[in-house]
């Protein structure tokens, strides 16, 4: 409520004099409490619908029994030799997919529902809450590929060093790239809405940016995915810490996190003005 | 068109729910700058030939605590004037002021007291339930939830939702859900609300309720509200003023009784066993007859006979050996001027929602 809506003089209980109105006392939220919101919101439907979560790690699961048998039959030995770094791989990929699917296709959603427009009009915008929600898709994305990481490892019989700190920093930088991504698309979906579909399809580029040769060419480590993908495969495979990686490359794991992070936002920004303009926002 | 009594104003729709309520805005709401002002709004979509212009220099302004209905037919810019009142579509010339506050001037001022029910969408969160709707969209509204938790049960209470406060929204009606809509839209405390359609694809049932609703909640918070609709029975019973608009432009603006009363349409209807084809005949003769209706029993004319026109009617229905079983005044409805002021249909007279 506005300061103008309310006069000084007259305390916000008594609005405008109703005395149906007593026993309020609205307090202005700040951003802990629109964070609180967005992120008790995703909690919520995480834990009450779980269906999604588990249909997601059965499938990835699914794919990754077939990926791992097929290249037993095919391969053999050669197979066995590389399993770590599949395993790592598939770790990432899975993390990437859920990372840029949740983001994209819950603009799509928001889109659809007419919730993104109510977003537009209040005070805080869709920009924090946009940017909680990739918060809140990694952490989820964290727990269901946490889970498909526990069953690969009990399937081929493989070790790897899980240092949490290490791996959760290294992975999680890498995927907000991929977030970037998400909010791109998101974007793309706001103005062209059949064209969101289709760029569900870009998750399947995600495996050739974690196997990018990073050594052979070492632009591609400018690339989504690709540096922080070798780095992931130094920590988890050779056992590398946090701290004993030089500081040359911790610091193009973060620039690149935060460009594409801070690039897809722009495009996500510039699509929904440009939707206003057109008036096509929610326009579904 | 004749209307029977029953329809015509002051007959038992629902206004006499609403009625009651209407009149006790107290003269405390409406100080300080107005709720919304446009001025010279126009917004065109496309380019070239294909250009469709859907507002043309608009100029409004509500003041606080009035109901405002939008009407007109699909197509006529109801919804791109409150998107763009809104900031959703940016328009191509004009301003729009919310309590004095140029929406682009920036959004932390301007949209803290406004809110909206857009058309065809759901505007919450299926998959949460009523009450944590309200708490999410106050907070994004810009108002802590626990602080306005008493206005969310008195909500509820209200709109009736008590007992689904806990259910997913997913799993009620279609007219709870646009209760809920409601609900949420009104949960952060906003003091000018746009309502777009909020009775289409209701029941019968469901619209009239909403619309008792909307009123009540009107005068009881407060609130400023503007309402679009093709349909007239929810302006009749829902807005103090209306706004007529076609082909992008205010072709009206006046209040319902003005509109009402400057229509010069009242007629009477007149039923009779003695009404044959050739009384009706002489009956044309010298007055303007609006219907007749030979399958009523016993059949009915309507005759425009404003003022002191019915003593002739009556006198000319008595030389004509008329002996009236029945004798009804017709006033003209909101349909009847908006056919007047543009001299095209509304969505309603082409099988819209009938009361």
């Amino acid at each position: 409520m506005s300061a103008d809506a309310t006069p000084p003089e007259e305390p916000a209980t008594e609005g405008t004099g109703d005395a149906a109105r007593a026993g309020d006392d609205p307090r202005s939220a700040t951003y802990y409490h629109l964070a609180r919101a967005v992120l008790y919101r995703e909690f919520l439907i995480f834990v009450r619908y779980p269906a999604n979560a588990i249909g997601g790690i059965v499938v990835s699961l699914f794919f990754f029994g077939a990926l791992f048998l097929g290249g037993q039959l095919l391969a053999g030995q050669a197979l066995t030799d590389s399993i770590e770094g599949i395993v790592v791989g598939y770790f990432l990929w899975t993390l990437s997919v859920g990372a840029y699917s949740s983001v994209s296709n819950d603009i799509g959603s928001e889109v659809q529902w007419g919730t993104l427009e109510r977003h537009i009009t209040t005070p805080f915008g869709f920009a924090p809450v946009a940017l909680l929600k990739g918060v809140a898709k990694v952490v989820r994305t964290f727990i269901t590929s946490a889970v498909i990481l526990a069953a690969m490892l009990l399937i081929t019989g493989t070790r790897l060093s899980l240092a949490p700190v290490t791996v959760v920093a290294v992975a999680g930088l890498s995927i907000v790239s991929v977030l970037g991504l998400g909010f791109a698309a998101g974007g793309v979906t706001v103005l062209y809405k059949r064209i969101g579909n289709w760029l569900n399809l870009l998750q399947f580029g995600f495996v050739a940016l974690i196997s990018a040769p990073v050594f052979d060419l070492p632009w591609t480590r400018v690339l989504p995915l690709a540096h922080g993908s070798a780095m992931l495969q130094r920590a988890m495979v050779d056992g590398v810490r946090l701290w004993e990686f030089p500081l040359a490359d911790l610091a193009l794991l973060v620039a690149v996190a935060l460009g594409y992070l801070f690039g897809g936002y722009l495009v996500f920004q510039y699509a929904t003005a440009r939707a206003r303009r057109l008036g096509v926002l929610g326009d579904y | 068109m004749a209307r029977s009594a029953t329809s015509a104003r002051g007959g038992p729709r629902e206004r006499d729910e609403t009625d009651a309520a209407r009149g006790e805005e107290s003269p405390a709401d409406r100080s300080g700058p107005p709720a919304l002002a446009i001025d010279g709004l126009t917004k065109r979509f496309g380019e070239g030939d294909d250009a469709v212009t859907a507002v043309d220099d608009v100029s409004l302004t509500v003041e606080r605590g009035s109901v405002v209905g939008l009407l007109g037919p699909n197509g006529a810019g109801k919804t791109t004037l409150i998107k763009c009142a809104l900031g959703i579509v940016i328009p191509d010339a004009g301003s729009v002021r919310v309590f004095g506050t140029d929406v682009r001037d920036g959004r932390r001022t301007a949209y803290a007291d406004v809110d909206a029910m857009l058309e065809g969408a759901r505007n919450d969160y299926w998959r949460l339930t009523v009450r944590e709707n309200l708490r999410y969209f106050a907070t994004i509204s810009g108002v802590d939830p626990d602080s306005v938790a008493a206005r969310h049960d008195r909500l509820l209470d209200r709109l009736d939702l008590a007992d689904k406060a806990d259910t997913p929204v997913r799993d009620l009606s279609r007219g709870m859900k646009q209760k809920v809509s409601l609900a949420s839209v009104l949960a952060g405390g906003a003091e000018l609300v746009f309502l777009d359609e909020p009775t289409l694809g209701l029941d019968v049932e469901s619209a009239r309720t909403l619309r008792a609703e909307l009123r009540r909640l009107a005068v009881e918070e407060g609130l400023t509200i503007v309402v679009s609709s093709h349909d007239m029975t929810t302006i009749e019973a829902v807005c103090d003023r209306v706004v007529m608009l076609s082909n992008g432009r205010i072709v009206a603006d006046d209040g319902v009784e003005a509109l009402l009363d400057a229509a010069d349409r009242d007629a009477v209807r007149v039923a009779s066993p003695d009404l044959d084809a050739e009384t009706v005949a002489g009956l044309r003769e010298s007055f303007e007859i609006l219907d007749v209706d030979r399958e009523a029993r016993p059949p009915a004319v309507t005759v425009a006979a404003g003022g002191d026109r019915f003593y002739d009617v009556a006198d000319a229905l008595r030389a004509a050996g008329v002996t009236v079983s029945d004798v009804r005044t017709v006033q003209p409805d909101l349909e009847e001027v908006f056919l007047e002021r543009t001299g095209t249909a509304s969505d309603a007279s082409l099988g819209g929602e009938s009361p």
